[in-house]
């Protein structure tokens, strides 16, 4: 199987296990607040779309600003078509009083009225980012098993919203099965594309039919495991759970019942009647301490999302103790496929954080003069052109491994860059002797050096895009 | 990278011209095996010690005579057989009937270049007399210690195929080996070279000296000068710690084999033409330097991991020192 193709189902898959829980919560949002008017699947299609188009609008190279402009816009021009068609549906298109009357419309669904109008418009921008977000990542192992490892918190707390509100759950095991179906493809795919594992060893040619067992033996465990967990059963187990709880709640009761005895008790003291309180008038300044309900209900929403971040980031801790424990004991089994896992969702938090606080220091370095440097100002330019070029290359998904030295990536800028090879080498050359050697290039060298750093950005990839684009078609041919 | 520490560089060029006449003058001896010259001669500019692993006939020996032969320095050899004992290498006192007197007759240890060929086939008992000699630099014999000659590099040669009647080094041994190098067969040009060059005469017989020992004293003491950035240190000592802590390794590398690293790296720069280190240098050298001191797990020798695999699989874990 080749890389391309690889990559291909990794995508797929992706988009698979986030389906899975954007179904679930779809579902029951559809249930409960629009009463089943939406078009889920329609929806999710979206996504799909989404990853395609933004897919090809990679293709293009323009600056990255550009791109993420179009991509929204393509995004609203959408949803407009989608609000003309839901709410003026007995307006012609060459109607203008349809658009006049949009915007007063979006505001409406927006600020007055909850409307299947603004789930849509919610939901589909969600379904819009991600797909522009899955088109702009490479999929690796890292990112396969993170995925999984969100969706499953993400599907545990629709899971468990779902048994507080008691809604009829009948989605939720085919939405499982196939969230873990997708899951385990695309990590065992990811798995034997980085040639890491057993898969690309000795048993390397049996890997898809080892696969294929693997998923089949997982599905048909499921099944059985869905046949034979009845409601019924579950309602036992949770009504089981519930007397035993109840027990350990009478037992701390009845504690702190006895904990309160041993404290002497004094009777109610008779106090004298309370004089009427004199009522006073309003001042008119008392008004100005009332919260504005904008605020309110702006504090609430704050409120809510913080309580649910902490809900996620407390599941997210639990899981990653249950992948860690896992992980530790599959180290200490002898056989047992075990290694290190540098990506998942730690990475993906940190990655977050770092660039907050890139973001931060960026912002912060426009209103503060910054400490002088002690190092020598034509090391900083390098380094800092050095810098860029690794951001250029990692936006456009060719990351720097962190075991790469800067010689052992320049091969891999190289294989993507092959024209502007001397370019690189130079690049690389200076930022080596600048960064480990102190080395200070001269006047007429950084000159080259920044000279070089404008080719490569112009050159923007278009031949190495269009090379693999050729081999892709070849190889689909093929 | 303050300015001060720039203008500290040292001149590298000495160092670079001598190991350009070493490898030229070894490789008219070893066909290819440009990597293990370059790896012997790290070790001589560290004052390390080599262990030369490879199956017979691949010319472990005539690499260590042809590097001793490249240096004018003394060269003695040494052939372990179990009955070797530690007063065969590192000398005797005897009764000099004539003067009436206990003499001290110096063992073969007392020379600059040692070949110890097949080390493996000693006892442990003799072998452990080498462990003073290779650290300290100096022999202990009848309660009298006395200098080793200045330079001093052993380089010893074992078979890891032949096992019977052999005694595996001991940890403590091979902790003291700078580098262990492995020469492997050479290739289908590269034999039919050495058919070619040995038909006539041994190429060993017309060698000259090309580095004196004085020259490679000097040379030692200018390699230690080649700059390393902070950085760079961190790193070294990361994949060096990193050992301690993976989980298909038993016993992790020693802070012997930190600081052995960091001078290979220093040397290995100097000998590619620069007075800096950079992460590849650290790279490049993390097998030879520190494989032969771990004990892998015994899982991990089950499933077929070789040593040199770990200490790859340790270095791909251990980020290099780039810009974020």
């Amino acid at each position: 199987m080749k890389l391309d193709w690889r990559q291909g189902i990794l995508y797929a898959t992706t988009i698979g296990i986030e389906g899975c829980w954007l179904y679930a919560i779809l579902a029951l949002l559809n249930k409960q607040a629009v009463d089943g008017r939406l078009s889920i699947i329609g929806l999710l299609l979206l996504y799909p779309l989404a990853f395609g188009i933004n897919k090809l609008l990679r293709q293009l190279q323009w600056h990255e600003v550009y791109l993420r402009v179009i991509s929204w816009l393509v995004w609203a021009a959408g949803m407009l078509l989608i609000l003309k068609v839901q709410i003026f549906g007995g307006l012609a298109w060459s109607d203008p009083n349809w658009l006049l009357a949009l915007p007063q419309a979006i505001g409406q669904i927006i600020y007055l009225v909850f409307r299947p109008e603004l789930l849509i418009l919610v939901s589909t921008a969600i379904m819009w980012w991600l797909g522009r977000r899955l088109a702009y990542q490479r999929m690796s192992f890292a990112a396969s098993v993170s995925e999984f490892q969100f969706g499953l918190v993400i599907l545990l707390i629709t899971f468990f919203v779902i048994s507080q509100l008691k809604v009829n759950p009948a989605d939720s095991v085919p939405i499982t099965l196939t969230f873990f179906l997708f899951a385990l493809l695309g990590i065992s795919i990811a798995h034997a594309q980085e040639g890491t594992s057993w898969l690309s060893g000795m048993n390397q040619g049996h890997w898809a039919g080892l696969l294929l067992i693997s998923v089949s033996l997982i599905l048909i465990l499921g099944l059985l495991i869905s046949s034979l967990v009845t409601p019924d059963l579950l309602q036992l187990i949770v009504t089981a759970l519930k007397w035993v709880w109840g027990l350990i709640w009478s037992v701390i009761l009845k504690v702190m019942a006895f904990i309160a005895s041993l404290f002497p008790t004094s009777g109610p003291a008779e106090l004298p009647p309370a004089a009427p309180m004199p009522e006073l008038e309003p001042t008119p300044g008392a008004n100005i301490f009332t919260i504005p309900e904008a605020v309110e209900n702006g504090l609430r929403i704050g409120w809510t999302t913080l309580m649910i971040g902490f809900l996620v980031f407390a599941l997210w801790r639990i899981s990653s103790q249950i992948f860690g424990w896992l992980r530790r004991k599959l180290a200490g089994m002898a056989g047992a496929e075990y290694e290190p896992l540098p990506g998942a969702f730690r990475a993906d938090f940190l990655g977050l954080l770092k660039r907050f606080f890139r973001l931060l220091r960026l912002r912060l370095s426009f209103h503060f003069r910054r400490k002088p440097s002690s190092m020598i100002p034509e090391i900083v330019s390098v380094r800092q052109i050095y810098r860029q070029l690794l951001h250029w290359v990692d936006t456009r998904g060719y990351p720097r491994q962190t075991s790469q030295t800067p010689h052992e990536y320049l091969y891999t800028l190289v294989a993507l860059l092959p024209e502007a090879h001397l370019d690189l080498e130079f690049i690389t050359r200076q930022y080596v002797g600048a960064r480990y050697g102190a080395s200070s290039p001269t006047e007429d060298e950084l000159r080259t050096l920044r000279q070089s750093w404008h080719r490569i950005k112009r050159n923007r990839l278009k031949k190495h895009d269009k090379e693999r684009t050729q081999k892709g078609e070849g190889d689909l041919n093929g | 990278m303050d300015k001060v520490t720039k203008d500290a560089m040292p001149e590298i060029s000495p160092i670079m011209e001598a190991a350009g006449r070493f490898i030229t003058n070894v490789g008219k001896v070893i066909v290819g095996k440009k990597e293990a010259i370059e790896l012997v001669l790290v070790a001589l500019l560290c004052e390390g010690h080599v262990l030369i692993e490879d199956v017979p006939g691949i010319g472990k020996t005539m690499l260590a005579k042809a590097v001793a032969g490249s240096l004018g320095c003394t060269f003695k050899r040494i052939q372990s057989t179990p009955d070797l004992l530690p007063s065969d290498i590192t000398g005797i006192h005897y009764f000099n009937q004539k003067t009436a007197e206990f003499e001290f007759r110096p063992g073969p240890i007392m020379t600059n270049i040692l070949l110890i060929d097949e080390i493996n086939r000693a006892t442990p008992r003799t072998q452990s007399c080498l462990l003073e000699c290779m650290q300290e630099q100096q022999v202990t014999v009848d309660l009298e210690t006395l200098p080793l000659p200045r330079p001093f590099l052993v380089i010893a040669t074992q078979n890891p195929v032949e096992l019977e009647g052999t005694f595996p080094l001991p940890e403590a041994q091979l902790d003291r080996f700078l580098l262990k190098i492995k020469l492997g067969y050479p290739s289908e040009d590269e034999e039919r070279t050495i058919l070619s060059r040995f038909q006539q005469e041994n190429p060993l017989d017309n060698m000259a000296s090309v580095v004196k020992g004085k020259e490679l004293l000097e040379l030692q003491k200018l390699c230690r000068q080649v700059y390393i950035e902070d950085s760079i240190h961190k790193y070294a000592i990361a994949i060096t710690r990193a050992t301690r802590d993976y989980q298909g390794i038993e016993l992790g590398a020693s802070p012997r084999a930190s600081l052995g690293l960091h001078l290979a790296s220093q040397a290995l720069a100097a000998i590619r033409g620069r007075n800096y280190v950079i992460p590849d240098d650290v790279k490049y050298l993390a097998v030879p330097a520190l494989a032969h001191r771990l004990i892998a797990k015994t899982e991990a020798r089950l499933r077929g991991h070789s040593l040199e695999t770990i200490v790859n699989e340790v270095v791909a874990a251990v980020p290099v020192p780039v810009e974020e």
